[in-house]
């Protein structure tokens, strides 16, 4: 009872002198100020969107009956006992309702709704988790450094990538967007963390409505910007208003984040078929600025999260090879749900250098156009471009959401194509495709499946492993040469023997089956579900790392990103 | 409302385009890289920059062209510019897009593909007549539509434009396979069987490049191979009837005039295949007959002997 009602009700901290923030502070010291009207604009522009056509309001409110009725039957739970009732009577009356109730009933469904959605800000809160997370985690790495002043392990850990000056000064120019890659539930405190220790600014994120099931997560998350997503409500009026309400905290200047590809990549591949729903806000609130004279410009930055140990990696695989990635889209019972896990996770990685890498990638505009030193928009050749000018129709910027949602499309593609640019190989992922590389070649014509059966089974020459291990580490050297991938240090530095007994001491001890082990002069391939989760992420370069007679096998691989 | 214009390319299409643009009441002007005559009131010039203040542009240069032409076009366009191409043909091994060249090259994300059954000389002339354009942004179809539509063009559009490009690409090997199995005296339901099981053939490779299957069986596909069918004088018809004389392809495609790409797409796109594990009988044999490993015998009875399953 007490957990539901802190789910639905997040804590809020007593304010006994509000906040002034100071002009120095991140946009998003405003957002108490601001949230009233934010939530008041979201539901205006709603409300007029559906109000002048009759048919479209009775159908919005007929679809929010109907989808609301049925989740609340499923879930048979409390909120189920206190909503049903309104929703079934509701549907009932919608057809003899005149205008004004019609338009009555949806205003009070869309506020409802964008004030569940809309989130806080505490600047003692944000103050707090600044300090407290990264020793909490320290302390869970290394328990008796926990009163050191620095949480030095968790710096060895988190490793930053890019240009972040320039990121620095685009933050105080314009919105900054940051689409992240998404492996693990760890994701989003890891990110925040890179972007407090590089000195960006902290964003407003959607979180998915699980993520509030803990209580003292959901007090966090819901104090520093996140806004609620029930990823459960299939409401079209519920997503409108998700989109809406980041389109306006973009269009007002708050630095944004989210996960293009919805969901934690199920299979360990860099995403390529990304979700455009919260992509597009980004897009719609850019030329909505533009119609109303706001020259605010809003940047996407792809953003590489990388892990050389994934703390859901089984579940997550297990759930791809069964295929119910849709049936499990929300997975609540995974290793993030479960504080052991936690704990032997961050205790297996204290000791490894560089074990996540966050890597900020070039940032673009809402057109993939590279952005220059001062915000500029520029073309391939470098020439400065006015961004403006997309969102223009015969010489002057006009509103049209179906050009609009053909750009955000094209940047969804060129997001893809920069994950793969942007990714940073780890030790684990290289050895993993080369091991399950040779098990794609030393069973030919066996499905996917079928190999996956294959535990303990087949044993490969190390020292040959070894040599193989150490051309693949010369082509993706030659890749990231091209700008096509980058690697790790430690990829650049190990021997290939090294890189394989690493990548054996940092699966083995962690996850709960042996992703392979040595056996005198011989590896033995334990769990290739395994292998394959983490050799997914260089399913992209296969072909172009792959011997001549490594080739067939490589374009098995390969297909797995073609196919799924 | 009269739309500023600008042709690059000054071919049989380019000038099509222009004429029809300038029928229907629109300031036209030309770029090409060599100075030619048009009619009034159509401006012609060989600086590039003359498209520079155009609302739409359209590129009527052969697919061989397009990545030269986008850089150049690369250096005098941005965000405010059209673009539609009428380009028939995919570049390289990756089997790319003209769209996707231009996309590489240029600024411009407002880009259509316009395809099916329609011919330059039609087009020119007024005749009535359909295309397809494959684009995702509707204000493109309109201003297309405005462009040269009238009563006379029947415009429809598709957000496919992969699909119209492959399409339109793949038919044209299509064509030439036709040509020369009705050269070698092919039965009417021969041509029928090839002609339905090679758009199976190309949709399906197709599909693993993001195309949709329909898009093979409408205007830039079908449409366009009944329209080649029936007599309208492509220059695939006749490299195809000029290969089953026993010309050798590069004396065939000299005789052609024109370069005909089909057969190189039909390469790549076996290439493609072949890395997916994907089948493509048709294809492979008849880039074989035309390389001359196989004679017309073998290729006939390499496919009939096939396994026949459903359709």
């Amino acid at each position: 009872m007490l957990k539901r009602f802190l789910s639905e009700r997040p804590l809020r901290l007593p304010h006994f002198k509000p906040y002034v923030p100071r002009p120095s502070d991140p946009s998003i010291f405003w957002f108490n100020s601001e949230r009233d009207d934010i939530v008041s604009e979201v539901v205006k522009r709603i409300c007029a969107a559906h109000e002048s056509d009759r048919a479209r309001l009775e159908m919005a409110l007929n679809d929010a009956a109907f989808h609301e009725i049925r989740r609340l039957e499923k879930q048979r739970d409390q909120e189920a006992r206190d909503r049903l009732g309104y929703w079934r009577s509701m549907i009932r009356r919608i057809g003899k309702m005149d205008d004004t109730e019609q338009r009555r009933v949806l205003h009070t469904i869309v506020t409802n709704m964008t004030r569940d959605v809309a989130g806080n800000f505490d600047p003692r809160v944000y103050r707090f988790a600044r300090r407290a997370v990264p020793r909490m985690v320290g302390g869970i790495m290394e328990p008796r450094r926990l009163m050191a002043p620095a949480p030095e392990a968790l710096g060895r850990v988190l490793k930053v990538q890019g240009d972040l000056e320039h990121l620095r000064y685009l933050q105080n120019e314009g919105s900054l967007v940051f689409v992240p890659t998404h492996s693990s539930n760890l994701d989003s405190i890891v990110l925040s963390q890179a972007l407090e220790i590089s000195g960006l600014p902290p964003t407003v994120y959607g979180a998915g409505k699980n993520l509030f099931t803990n209580p003292i997560i959901s007090f966090f998350m819901h104090n520093l910007g996140a806004y609620r997503v029930d990823r459960r409500i299939r409401v079209s009026l519920y997503k409108d208003i998700l989109k809406l309400y980041s389109q306006v905290m973009i269009e007002r200047g708050y630095h944004s984040l989210f996960f293009p590809g919805g969901t934690r990549s199920r299979s360990g591949m860099i995403e390529r078929r990304l979700k455009l729903g919260l992509l597009g806000s980004g897009v719609e609130a850019f030329s909505t600025n533009r119609v109303r004279r706001v020259d605010r410009p809003v940047w996407f930055v792809p953003t590489t999260i990388n892990y050389a140990l994934v703390l859901e990696a089984e579940t997550l695989i297990k759930d791809w090879l069964m295929d119910e990635g849709e049936a499990r889209y929300i997975i609540e019972d995974d290793e993030f749900s479960q504080i052991d896990r936690w704990f032997a996770f961050f205790r297996k990685i204290v000791g490894m250098r560089g074990a996540c890498i966050i890597r900020f990638g070039e940032p673009i505009d809402p057109f993939g156009n590279r952005v220059g030193d001062r915000g500029q928009s520029l073309t391939p050749s470098g020439r400065e471009i006015d961004a403006g000018g997309y969102v223009e129709r015969r010489g002057k910027p006009v509103l049209d959401p179906a050009r609009d949602g053909a750009y955000t499309r094209e940047l969804g593609e060129v997001l893809a194509k920069r994950y793969e640019r942007e990714t940073v190989l780890m030790s684990t992922q290289v050895v993993a495709h080369v091991l399950f590389r040779d098990l794609v070649q030393s069973t030919p014509g066996m499905d996917l499946f079928a190999r996956q059966r294959l535990r303990g089974e087949i044993g490969l020459d190390c020292e040959t492993l070894c040599q193989e291990l150490g051309e693949a580490r010369d082509r993706l050297r030659e890749l990231e040469d091209q700008g096509r991938v980058r690697t790790s240090d430690v990829i650049k530095g190990d021997t290939p023997r090294e890189l394989l007994e690493r990548a054996l001491s940092i699966w083995n001890g962690y996850h709960n089956s042996t992703a392979a082990r040595l056996e005198g002069d011989r590896i033995v391939i334990g769990d290739p579900s395994l292998l394959l989760y983490y050799q997914n992420r260089l399913v992209p370069f296969a072909e172009a790392i792959a011997s001549p007679d490594q080739l067939q096998a490589a374009c098995e691989i390969e297909n797995l990103g073609v196919h799924r | 409302m009269s739309l500023r214009i600008g042709v690059v390319g000054a071919g049989g299409f380019g000038r099509a385009i222009a004429l029809a643009s300038a029928r229907h009441g629109h300031d036209v002007v030309v770029w090409s890289r060599k100075d030619r005559e048009l009619p009034d009131p159509i401006r012609m010039s060989t600086d590039i920059g003359v498209v520079e203040d155009c609302e739409l542009i359209f590129v009527a240069v052969p697919a061989r062209h397009a990545v030269s032409t986008a850089e150049q076009l690369g250096e005098v366009v941005d965000g405010r510019h059209l673009i539609i191409h009428v380009s028939r043909g995919l570049i390289g091994a990756e089997l790319k897009t003209v769209t996707q060249v231009i996309r590489d090259k240029t600024v411009c994300r407002r880009i259509g593909a316009l395809a099916g059954p329609l011919a330059a000389d039609a087009l020119a002339e007024g005749r009535p007549s359909g295309a397809i354009l494959g684009t995702g942004f509707p204000e493109l179809t309109e201003m297309a539509r405005d462009a040269l539509g009238g009563g006379e063009l029947r415009i429809y559009d598709t957000p496919d434009v992969v699909g119209v490009e492959l399409a339109s690409a793949t038919v044209g090997f299509l064509m030439v396979v036709l040509a020369y199995a009705q050269e070698i005296g092919a039965e009417p339901s021969t041509l029928a069987v090839l002609a339905t099981r090679g758009m199976v053939e190309v949709s399906r490779v197709g599909q693993t490049l993001g195309a949709k299957e329909a898009t093979f069986m409408g205007l830039a596909g079908l449409g366009d191979l009944i329209a080649a069918v029936a007599g309208d004088q492509r220059p695939e018809f006749q490299l195809g009837r000029a290969l089953a004389q026993g010309a050798k392809l590069s004396n065939a495609r000299g005789k052609v005039g024109a370069y005909v790409e089909g057969i190189d797409v039909a390469r790549h796109m076996m290439e493609h295949a072949r890395r997916l594990g994907l089948d493509t009988p048709i294809s492979s044999t008849f880039v074989a007959l035309s390389e001359g490993r196989i004679n017309p015998d073998d290729a006939i009875q390499a496919l009939m002997e096939r396994h026949v399953g459903k359709e």
